[in-house]
């Protein structure tokens, strides 16, 4: 165990981990409560280590979800970035807030993430209009929020990651 | 944010990001390949943890499955050799079935508004964009995207899928396009309330429009709505492929032999169309089994194939 390195080992296993939950067969009825692990992980880091985890990561980390979904280049990309812009400016405050009000944060972030890729998508001509239950993904993922910041928060502390 | 939303236009409109898909492509497969393990694993488990009564019984139903379908091929064998003596007589093209390659669906799109799966077959594998996707029992889709060792395929279900199809029992026509609400059916677009379509009607592949090789099953007719206030009858139809329980798929090419040389032969001989519609309205209607119509089929088809091009 390397400890006090930059460990950016652990973040990409994080991140790793999370593209795996993405790709992870649904069966067809829980398909809108998938929960955005990709999108989660990447506001745990950006609100942890904001000097080394910032929009530009946020914007590789889109383009590989792209590329592992099969949707449009950039599409989850820019909505991420956009994610990660907003949890910059807000991660002093967030790391304040208790667990419960940074779930309502995660599910405002989560909402917006899937509401933007969804009219990107439509935009573009590569999904039809469908209901608004998809936004139940953004629910799903703000209930998972304070399992997932704990285990992240562990991972950081015992691997000196900074 | 500016380099993102050039991206995204410079990949909706043009190609030139095919290349930067295509490679960035090969760091998704370990992904996927990790993802599928539990499924892989299940069913190695559920290939050696069988017990020898279980293998006996199967052999048992295998054995009388392939009796029935050696039956079948020697009554096929008997419609193939008409046909081909019907199809001399027209100087259409032999059909030749292409190249048959097997795959495995490993994951489904977790996208909402589409309906794609991921095949474990790709670039490496000789796989391109367009084949038709079959599993044992229909068609089940088209490649859409081809990745270095997987690709993308749309299924026949999806709302932007359209699927030229024609009735089985008497050669009608008609587009069927996946339903837009989210539930795996087909709905017949733009299809006449005149027009003789029936509950349980089995819809083929036409193969107009060259995608599809011809004469797969697709669907069967499920609900048929005359409504007088709609210009068009609204008729549903179940794919006959078993869309979210198969595993097992195979791709097919469909090999043109020179597409211009079936261009001259399709358009020249104008005299095939009223003798088809003659066909079609004398010698189809008593006979409803589908082996004679199978039989007659051959010459509706090129009446269609006139008038696509004509």
């Amino acid at each position: 165990m390397r400890k006090r390195s930059s460990a950016s080992w652990v973040i990409l296993l994080s991140y790793f981990i999370a593209y795996l939950l993405a790709v992870v067969p649904f069966p067809e009825w829980a398909l809108n409560y998938r929960p955005q692990w990709v999108a989660m992980v990447m506001i745990y880091w950006t609100m942890a280590l904001p000097y080394r985890v910032g929009i530009g990561y946020a914007w590789m980390a889109g383009l590989m979800l792209d590329i592992l979904e099969g949707s449009l280049l950039g599409l989850n990309a820019l909505a991420l970035a956009i994610i990660a812009y907003i949890t910059l400016s807000l991660h002093q405050r967030l790391r304040m807030f208790s667990q419960l009000q940074q779930s309502g944060v995660v599910l405002a972030l989560i909402g917006l993430h899937l509401m933007m890729t969804y009219w990107m998508k439509i935009a573009a001509g590569q999904s039809v209009a469908s209901n608004m239950l998809f936004l139940l993904g953004a629910l799903s993922s703000a209930f998972l929020w304070p399992w997932l910041f704990v285990l992240l928060r562990q991972l950081r502390r015992s691997f000196g990651v900074r | 944010m500016v380099l993102s939303v050039a991206v995204i236009f410079a990949d909706s409109r043009f190609d030139y990001l095919d290349r930067v898909r295509y490679s960035l492509g090969l760091l998704t497969a370990p992904v996927y390949w990790l993802a599928d393990v539990p499924a892989r694993v299940s069913y190695w488990i559920d290939d050696v943890f069988v017990s020898h009564g279980d293998l006996i019984e199967e052999n048992a139903r295998l054995r009388e499955e392939l009796l029935f379908a050696q039956r079948e091929l020697q009554l096929l064998a008997g419609l193939a050799s008409d046909n081909s003596r019907l199809r001399a007589l027209q100087e259409a093209s032999a059909e030749v079935q292409g190249r048959v390659l097997t795959a495995e669906i490993i994951n489904i799109s977790s996208n909402i508004g589409s309906r794609r799966v991921l095949i474990n077959r790709g670039a490496q594998h000789g796989v391109h964009e367009g084949q038709a996707l079959l599993d044992a029992h229909g068609l089940m889709g088209q490649v859409e995207e081809v990745l270095p060792f997987t690709s993308w395929v749309m299924l026949i279900t999806d709302p932007r899928h359209g699927t030229p199809v024609q009735v089985n029992r008497n050669g009608e026509r008609a587009v069927a396009r996946g339903s837009r609400e989210g539930i795996p059916e087909l709905e017949l677009e733009f299809v006449p309330d005149t027009a003789d379509i029936v509950e349980g009607d089995l819809l083929v592949s036409s193969g107009l429009g060259q995608r599809f090789p011809k004469d797969y099953p697709v669907a069967e007719v499920t609900e048929v709505i005359h409504d007088r206030g709609q210009p068009f009858a609204i008729i549903k139809a179940r794919p006959v492929a078993q869309m979210d329980r198969t595993r097992h798929v195979m791709l097919v090419d469909l090999e043109l032999d020179d597409p211009s040389a079936q261009l001259e032969s399709g358009a020249a001989p104008v005299w095939v169309d009223s003798g088809a519609s003659l066909v079609d309205g004398q010698d189809m209607e008593p006979e409803s089994d589908t082996s004679a119509s199978s039989q007659a089929e051959p010459v509706v088809e090129a009446a269609a194939e006139t008038q696509e091009q004509g």
